[in-house]
């Protein structure tokens, strides 16, 4: 396997204005859709099959009602170390390419959607037009050419980065110690650390509060964790079922029940 | 769709009615091959029905999944590619065209459905032929719905797994689906035995008693796991999980969840049971505790799933 490459989202240089949302639409030829009112500047409320980077706006606010903070944060596909849309997939269709990174096979995809609601960040989206699941790439075709993804290269602030995970992994750690001597007590590293939740995310963020502040899970779950405890609590119920099914037809005459 | 960040697959009712006749052809397939091991002489009646009702439940099941897909020429893309790709999850085993991936509930349960299918149409076709005046082939039997009844197992419990193995919050702390699905699926299948044997006549007496006691048995198992379920849900803990439990138990899915699953589907014929109505001699109220039974297994399932895509 080639080195993995990463993203690298710093929140605290986004200043909202989407140019990376505008980006992906334009490279991956995606249509445009209509917009959503989501109460924020924020369009639209989840990802689509239309769209793999959003711009997230949260209005965080204090006791009085009043506007706080204003947190701006450009989602996109965390590529999972063990991803749940990949380990859900029943054709093989997601797989995972050399740099690290998570695709979909459109030609294999049947569109049985188990990955949609497997993926714990909410990311993968169904097509009805192809009928086929979709999400961001990291521009698949840029950076098997070198190009690294259109987001990342349209962002004005730098604050997406692009490069091998263990790189910005550096970068990310001196920009956290940078942000706290500024005094920016909550800022955080969310999925650098590849032995944590999912194995590290292979798109990682900086973030100046707690997760939940922006929508993210605090403890994301690879939802195929539970596969071993529920099929074990199933063959223990098979074998009650089973006991009671010999009990009940056993034995001679008309007693002998369960 | 509702602000938050996870989605739903919004699989449509049509996956629920696959869930609920694979249930049901799982648990008459145990049914029946438990009764032809014990005595098949004796229980003919509940042999035949229940390899039948099986072959029968378990048939429309890859059609309905086959329609429910985005693109539905490629339904065979779920045990086999032409071309594979190599990092396709833990564990997975490829073998030529086919690939296995036991952490997919989904892939692991189309190579049951392929097995069960299998197993289901030789127990048919041998107490068809049996029925027809043909030579018994018992031991082919035994080997049948043995190797069949594991197949069946899985094939009823394997949606529960399946669902478990998701983000969705009512889903994600669960654990118990798998076991409530099984549950569900014996009792169904005893159930849809039961119904035929009332209505077509046949053995009505002992048999169907004791196929009644262990339909019944059934209920306390599902019962048991629904409870377990709904209690492992609501001690996890997270405001959305805890959402998603209001919204079945509380919600807009709790009256057919209460009414539907629990009172129709689990405490009434229960009490039928208990209260001695179901006599050897009133295959009438048999056949109404039966109907209950499927009409509660179908609103079990239905609502669960309903309740958790919606949340």
């Amino acid at each position: 396997m080639a080195r993995t490459l990463a993203m690298f989202t710093d929140v605290s240089l986004c200043i909202g204005c989407r140019a990376c949302q505008v980006a992906c639409k334009q490279w991956n030829q995606l249509a445009p859709e209509e917009p959503e009112w989501t109460g924020t500047y924020q369009n639209h409320h989840h990802f689509t099959d239309k769209s793999y980077r959003l711009v997230r706006f949260f209005e965080e606010t204090d006791d009085k009602g009043q506007i706080k903070q204003w947190h701006m944060m450009s989602d996109v596909c965390k590529h999972c170390a063990q991803a749940g849309c990949l380990e859900a997939c029943p054709t093989g269709a997601i797989y995972r390419t050399e740099y690290g990174t998570v695709n979909i096979n459109q030609d294999i995809c049947n569109g049985c959607r188990y990955c949609v609601s497997a993926c714990p960040f909410g990311v993968v989206a169904f097509n009805h037009d192809t009928g086929t699941a979709t999400k961001c790439t990291f521009c698949n075709d840029r950076i098997h050419n070198g190009l690294g993804p259109a987001c990342a290269k349209a962002c004005p602030t730098q604050s997406i980065k692009f490069g091998f995970r263990d790189d910005l992994a550096v970068v990310a750690k001196k920009r956290i110690d940078e942000l706290k001597t500024l005094g920016y007590k909550d800022a955080q590293l969310y999925g650098e650390d590849s032995s944590g939740d999912l194995g590290g995310l292979n798109a990682f963020f900086l973030l100046l509060g707690k997760p939940s502040v922006y929508g993210l899970p605090e403890k994301p779950k690879l939802p195929q964790r539970n596969v071993v405890v529920d099929s074990l609590l199933s063959i223990g119920s098979a074998l009650v079922v089973a006991l009671g099914g010999l009990v009940a037809f056993r034995g001679r005459g008309g007693q002998g029940g369960a | 769709m509702e602000p938050g960040l996870l989605k739903s697959a919004d699989w449509p009712a049509l996956i629920d009615v696959y869930f609920f006749l694979g249930g049901i052809a799982g648990g008459a397939f145990v049914i029946a091959t438990i009764a032809n091991l014990l005595d098949g002489e004796r229980y003919r009646d509940v042999v035949r029905i229940g390899y039948y009702i099986a072959f029968l439940a378990v048939t429309p099941g890859p059609i309905l999944l086959t329609v429910d897909l985005g693109v539905p020429t490629r339904f065979l893309h779920m045990l086999m590619v032409s071309k594979p790709s190599l990092a396709i999850g833990m564990d997975a085993v490829t073998v030529g065209p086919f690939h296995l991936k036991p952490f997919s509930p989904m892939n692991a349960g189309a190579w049951a459905l392929l097995g069960f299918s299998l197993f289901a149409f030789l127990a048919a076709l041998d107490v068809f032929l049996e029925h027809r005046g043909g030579r018994s082939m018992r031991t082919l039997r035994v080997v049948v719905g043995v190797i069949g009844g594991f197949f069946a197992f899985f094939l009823a419990a394997y949606p529960g797994v399946l669902l478990g193995a998701t983000a969705r919050p009512l889903f994600v702390g669960a654990h118990w689906l798998g076991a409530l699905f099984l549950a569900v699926g014996a009792s169904t299948g005893g159930a849809a035995i039961a119904l035929v044997l009332s209505v077509l006549g046949g053995q009505r007496g002992d048999a169907l008693a004791r196929l009644m006691r262990f339909t019944a048995f059934a209920l306390i198992v599902q019962l048991a796991a629904l409870a377990l379920f709904v209690l492992t849900v609501s001690t996890t803990g997270s405001a959305g999980i805890a959402r998603a439990l209001a919204q079945l138990i509380a919600g807009s899915y709790g009256v057919p969840f209460w009414l539907g699953a629990v009172v129709i589907g689990i405490v009434v014929p229960l009490a039928l049971q208990f209260a001695g109505v179901v006599r050897k001699t009133a295959p009438a109220i048999t056949a109404l505790m039966s109907l209950l039974i499927l009409v509660g297994g179908f609103a079990v399932k239905y609502v669960i799933i309903a309740a958790g895509q919606a949340t």
